[in-house]
């Protein structure tokens, strides 16, 4: 069922595949599966979580808010863990650029006309980067993540039943 | 207003069906038929490839009508100051008889490939406010892409944004749905304008637009007034209905979101829009649960052979270095050795899971008990699997098992280490497609409301 995509080189699912499992790879051979304890499996979990979520955006590249934001949110983490100075930096100017994109969606954000407000927000909660935009594009985004997370799950499911 | 308002009512007072003499002056083939079909031209060969379809556009287009366009347009300009229509009801009597022409050429030249052409040629004469010339044949020649509303704020918006945003903007001013296709995706015919997930920033920049174009009375008249749901249909013929800019922004968004969420209910499974307000609920659990969803067979499959709680934390005695990705629950959780999971998003994934986790520390028949509830449960994710992959028989020994054991459906793996480890709430669900869970999905272990 999977394969017809799988097929399709620039499909979304056939990009994240490839990037994934090259991540993947990459993770395996830092670290052998020799951890037991639940702080390494964490940690290699986590690992694992960045690594998808990573190779998800990149797929996706900036084509859309959210994965702009996540990419955004992935970088400032790496650069935080590497050197607090160089997180703040980028942190500002990314900032700097989410908030401008915010103040230029913001005309019609909380003002909606529909009533939609609670669930809204929550949704803004959910969709990386949401906090960010109007209620249109926060629908249309999340379509899109909607896409992209259940081509990650039919990708993740076939793995490990090995 | 501005000079392209004026030399757009020249045009319509020109080009009106109620004054076909101009038009008709236009034609270079005569006056036969309609006016409309007049502009056609007949040397066009609707067959033709997508580079001779636009070189024939604008070739014959230009050639005849626009120069002779120009020249009509001059003297009557001064005439030319009706009060009593607003703005651009004058360019949407234009365009929209140039839309229909060049629909019907569109439809049957195919108008995919001239995209990036149009979009080249636009882009220069759109980028002139002083060019009514071309706009109009910009704003007509886009017509065929997208047949929708706001026609005026096209006209509007190469003023405000320079740049290669105003392409997009003038693409936007044309209507969201159908400019989905003009972009970079493929720009069918007309026709296809629901693309749920194109036209990203042309939305966006349109979003933004079109607040500020329509407060300048560009589009009163032309909006609105039919449904997105024909494709065909969408000339907007109601003129001076809504003058307020306001009132027609609004229904414009209102339209848009509403697309949207027809779009997104295909997407989410249960998909029986009755309102709006549970349709977002719907759509908020399943994001949810896709995310959670991700997050357990991430760490199920790849994270490791054992089955570890990332979800929930672990016993107590175990020392409190699992770590707690609902970010807290009880106060003896918070040991977390990574101590992250930062993000908002874990926070607001489930109460759910904060619920049981908390429960789950202090006795595990209630949380099981909270779980049934709800109408979940947890499994080991062996379980799990053998379920999705096997039919629905395994079920029942595995709830007769664990309800008799010490924790129930707490047995992992068989691995048994001496801390209980707990497995994790699996996301088996009827829409992952994985076997016989369709109807059972509900008493098995997921996340998803039954």
């Amino acid at each position: 069922m999977n394969n017809p995509h799988h097929l399709n080189p620039t499909s979304l699912k056939s990009r994240f595949t490839t990037r994934f499992l090259r991540a993947l790879t990459k993770i395996r051979a830092q670290k052998p599966i020799s951890s037991s304890s639940p702080t390494e499996i964490f940690r290699r979990y986590r690992r694992i979580k960045v690594a998808a979520d990573k190779s998800m955006a990149y797929s996706v590249r900036s084509r859309r808010i959210w994965s702009r934001a996540m990419l955004w949110k992935l970088r400032s983490r790496s650069y935080r863990r590497q050197d607090p100075c160089s997180g703040r930096r980028s942190g500002k100017t990314n900032q700097a650029i989410m908030k401008k994109s915010s103040n230029e969606n913001t005309t019609t954000r909380r003002e909606d006309g529909v009533g939609f407000v609670e669930e809204a927000d929550e949704l803004r909660q959910l969709v990386p980067g949401g906090e960010t935009m109007n209620l249109c594009n926060l629908l249309d985004e999340t379509a899109h993540y909607i896409k992209c997370l259940t081509t990650q799950v039919q990708l993740f499911s076939p793995i490990g039943k090995g | 207003m501005q000079p392209c308002s004026r030399e757009m009512q020249a045009m319509n007072s020109l080009l009106s069906p109620t004054q076909p003499i101009p038009l008709q002056d236009l034609q270079p083939n005569g006056n036969s038929g309609t006016h409309q079909a007049q502009i056609h031209n007949p040397q066009f060969d609707p067959t033709s490839s997508h580079d001779d379809f636009l070189d024939q556009m604008l070739s014959t287009l230009p050639s005849c009508s626009w120069s002779d366009l120009k020249s009509p347009w001059d003297p009557p300009k001064s005439d030319e100051t009706p009060p009593s229509n607003p703005d651009n009801n004058a360019g949407f009597h234009y365009d929209e008889i140039l839309a229909s022409k060049l629909r019907q050429h569109q439809i049957n030249g195919g108008g995919g490939g001239t995209t990036a052409a149009m979009k080249m040629m636009m882009q220069q004469q759109m980028l002139l406010p002083g060019r009514p010339i071309a706009a109009a044949g910009g704003g007509g020649l886009t017509m065929p892409l997208h047949n929708d509303i706001v026609d005026g704020s096209s006209f509007k918006s190469p003023n405000q944004q320079g740049g290669e945003g105003s392409v997009q903007a003038l693409y936007n001013g044309f209507g969201a749905g159908p400019l989905h296709g003009t972009n970079n995706q493929s720009p069918n015919q007309p026709q296809h304008f629901h693309h749920p997930q194109g036209g990203n920033m042309q939305t966006q920049s349109f979003g933004a637009t079109a607040g500020t174009v329509m407060n300048q009375s560009q589009a009163s008249g032309s909006t609105t007034g039919g449904t997105p749901a024909q494709p065909k249909q969408r000339v907007r013929a109601r003129r001076g209905q809504a003058t307020d800019p306001h009132s027609i922004a609004e229904r414009l968004r209102r339209e848009r979101i509403a697309e949207r969420m027809k779009a997104l209910q295909e997407l989410v499974p249960n998909a029986n829009k009755k309102d709006k307000a549970s349709m977002l609920d719907e759509i908020i659990d399943y994001v949810k649960f896709l995310q959670l969803q991700v997050k357990v067979l991430s760490m199920s499959r790849l994270g490791g052979a054992a089955a570890v709680a990332p979800l929930v934390a672990d016993m107590p005695p175990e020392g409190g270095d699992c770590v707690q990705t609902t970010a807290g629950g009880g106060g003896s959780l918070q040991r977390n050795s990574n101590g992250n999971q930062p993000s908002a998003n874990n926070d607001s994934l489930t109460v759910t899971e904060h619920q049981v986790a908390k429960l789950m520390e202090e006795d595990m028949g209630s949380a099981m008990q909270y779980l049934q509830g709800k109408g979940l449960c947890l499994m080991p994710i062996s379980l799990a699997t053998a379920i999705s992959t096997a039919t629905c028989h395994s079920r029942n020994p595995m709830m007769n098992k664990g309800s008799s054991s010490n924790h129930p459906l707490l047995q992992s793996n068989g691995d048994g280490p001496s801390s209980p480890s707990m497995s994790v709430l699996t996301v088996q669900s009827a829409t992952m497609g994985n076997g016989g869970l369709d109807g059972s999905a509900k008493d098995a272990a997921s996340v998803s409301k039954p």
